[in-house]
């Protein structure tokens, strides 16, 4: 999973740079998904909420609007190796105006069930 | 073949600090019961698509293509864990529906709720200028 992390680059943009960025990404994701290589991709609105606690008794604003970190939109992308994810992520046309890109690989089972898996099996060893 | 661009509901972020390392297989059979359960109530609602968790550790890359190396988003409980795509009418369904996720009881777990946007942020920033523009001249 690619998540496109910090929206302050984009309010540097000219609207030049906002046009010629805008369309470089949209070829970007169509190049990848006629490729087979992107599955799925969106960009959020910079709003929402966090929530938290218990019955998520907590629920509080996040800093969407103007951050370094903020989830700005991912892609899902299908590929064999994380080397090949990291080569995708550093063809996006924001990076040179000082977007990031996290790479994430998707796990293959709930990280609950794999552990589960691992005590049983170290249960299982001790018996 | 072209991916969708999803362009409705909900993308919820999960985070959290790893809780169920420290949870014996009992303790976690029975999280997982609830949590599968309450996917699968959603599901048969029509209000999500399957999600999925992230293997924690990646890379981050900046500007020049260049890795960095101490990911900038690696403390622990602020580590994106996992994502599910909620379909909901609103933002307040989107969050009572994250409320009602079991996993909110464990270990410092948060979860970010955002809307999906229906253009690219850039555009609508355009769309913005050319409209604030037209109005300048009017």
């Amino acid at each position: 999973m690619l998540l496109f992390r910090g929206n302050e680059w984009q309010k540097r943009l000219s609207p030049e740079e906002m046009q010629k960025v805008a369309s470089q990404w949209m070829d970007w994701f169509k190049r990848l998904s006629e490729q087979g290589k992107a599955t799925a991709g969106s960009p959020l609105l910079a709003e929402g909420k966090l929530v938290s606690g218990k019955n998520g008794r907590v629920v509080a604003d996040g800093p969407f609007a103007e951050s370094k970190e903020a989830v700005g939109g991912y892609f899902l992308l299908q590929v064999k190796t994380s080397e090949e994810a990291v080569a995708i992520a550093r063809e996006c046309p924001g990076l040179a105006y000082g977007a990031v890109v996290e790479v994430r690989p998707v796990a293959e089972t709930c990280p609950l069930v794999a552990e589960m898996a691992a005590q049983e099996q170290l249960a299982g060893a001790t018996a | 073949m072209n991916a969708p661009t999803i362009n409705s509901g909900y993308l919820l972020l999960i985070r959290n600090d790893e809780w169920y390392n420290s949870m014996t297989a009992d303790e976690l059979r029975k999280i997982s019961e609830q949590a599968k359960s309450w996917f699968e109530r959603l599901a048969a609602q029509g209000k999500v698509t399957p999600g999925q968790g992230l293997v924690r550790g990646g890379a981050v890359v900046g500007k020049n293509g260049r890795t960095l190396t101490d990911g900038p988003f690696a403390e622990a409980k602020e580590v994106i864990g996992g994502y599910m795509i909620l379909q909901a009418d609103n933002l307040e369904e989107a969050i009572s529906i994250a409320k009602t996720n079991p996993i909110l009881a464990h270990g410092s777990t948060t979860i970010e709720v955002r809307p999906v946007a229906q253009e690219c942020p850039l555009d609508a920033r355009l769309r913005e200028l050319a409209e604030e523009a037209q109005l300048a001249t009017a």
